[in-house]
């Protein structure tokens, strides 16, 4: 299978290593969340949701709006 | 969702075709100096580095509070925290704006008493306050109405917790911010929050609150005018605005939010943002120029206010004049204690 390895946490869970290649746009679509919900840190940084990620680059998924 | 093309929006692909500097044409660097970028605004089709998306974010507060006079000098303001990242994010930008414009802010939380949820947050919203030097005061739900809101809910399965929470906390909010003396009280409603709101209203066939939503149109001693800052500040902006600036946030859902109707339409409306962005803002653009059209209606006319017969305070619910009858609050704190039937 074709794609970089990226250590992948979303909200504090269990991190897990995954195997993808794209955007972080093309990931929160494969991981079926929305932009305008989440913030993506890639390596400890703030990213826009163009960012291509690299081999090895630790990503973190946050949920940032919720309803209530 | 099948969303047709409207003509002279924007639709957005999704990915591929992303913002060019204006100047040399390079992609994935700040609009404005070429660092790094930290966010894209796809509605503004810019990206911005993290220095210039703070100084855009506290622009566009700043603008915000001078276009609607939204505070004015020496007034007392107080804000409504409840420790999330609006409410934080909001206490911090209103004590920056101290430093131009004197006035006096205090911060109000009220504890709901929802265990494993607001304990932290109220954590956060004093750490906050006591970083920014801004007088704290915590009213609950327990000290005030008799019970928390968990009690409540496990004695009344049947009733809806967003109903009784935001009934009880806005009548604390009027009575904490009255008893402090405040000339206004600030929420840390954000775009999103005010186009739910809108969407909401116009389902539940409520157009008068859609006329009165927004500006002080309610002229009375007991209630206090309520202010909201941030209603051009796009929610998940506030998020990145907060942990670019290092503001301690406690990033977890209220465990009573899955029954909330707005919880729906939040879906919704995020799914056409991502599919035509600036749709929050053409819907809040939109919104403010009906509200005038609808307030012409009124010729100026300010909305009555009725006081609960039993509190005293003002209620906005089916009272009138004549016939003033208990508050919502009353009546739920009523049925609490178990005095009134279900209602």
């Amino acid at each position: 299978m074709r794609g970089n390895t990226l250590e992948l946490q979303i909200n504090n869970q269990k991190k897990k290593k995954i195997r993808f290649l794209g955007d972080v746009s093309a990931l929160l679509l494969k991981l079926k969340m929305r932009r305008e919900e989440v913030v993506v840190k890639v390596n400890g940084k703030i990213v826009p949701d163009d960012f291509k990620i690299g081999n090895n680059d630790k990503v973190e998924v946050i949920q940032v709006v919720f309803g209530g | 969702m099948a969303v047709e093309r409207k003509k002279g929006i924007k639709q957005d692909s999704g990915r591929g075709t992303r913002g060019q500097c204006s100047r040399c044409g390079t992609q994935n660097q700040c609009n404005k100096c070429h660092r790094e970028p930290a966010i894209y605004l796809h509605y503004s089709d810019v990206h911005l580095c993290r220095g210039h998306f703070i100084e855009m974010f506290e622009k566009r507060f700043r603008t915000t509070v001078r276009q609607l006079q939204l505070v004015k000098k020496g007034e007392r303001v107080v804000v409504a925290l409840s420790g999330g990242k609006d409410s934080t994010v909001l206490m911090h930008l209103l004590a920056g704006l101290k430093k131009d414009l004197p006035f006096e802010l205090i911060a109000l939380t009220i504890d709901e008493g929802i265990s494993g949820y607001r304990a932290p947050t109220i954590s956060v919203a004093k750490h906050e306050a006591k970083k920014l030097g801004v007088r704290h005061v915590v009213l609950s739900f327990k000290r005030e109405a008799g019970k928390t809101l968990d009690t409540l809910l496990k004695k009344n399965k049947s009733a809806s917790p967003c109903s009784y929470c935001g009934v009880i906390r806005r009548h604390l909010l009027n009575l904490g911010a009255r008893k402090l003396q405040a000339d206004k009280i600030a929420f840390g409603h954000n775009l999103d929050d005010i186009c739910q709101t809108i969407f909401m209203n116009i389902i539940r066939n409520e157009p008068l609150r859609l006329v009165r939503f927004g500006e002080p149109l309610i002229e009375d001693e007991a209630f206090v005018p309520r202010i909201r800052p941030l209603m051009r500040a796009p929610e998940r902006e506030i998020a990145v605005y907060a942990m670019l600036k290092g503001i301690q946030i406690d990033f977890r859902e209220c465990p009573y939010a899955y029954s909330a109707f707005r919880q729906d339409v939040r879906r919704k409306i995020n799914e056409l943002e991502e599919l035509y962005p600036g749709t929050k803002q053409r819907i809040f653009n939109s919104f403010v120029e009906m509200q005038k059209w609808m307030r012409k209606g009124l010729g100026g006319e300010k909305f009555f206010i009725a006081h609960c017969s039993k509190c005293g305070e003002p209620t906005a619910g089916k009272n009138s004049k004549e016939n003033p009858g208990e508050c919502m609050y009353c009546r739920m704190v009523g049925q609490i204690r178990g005095k009134v039937k279900q209602f």
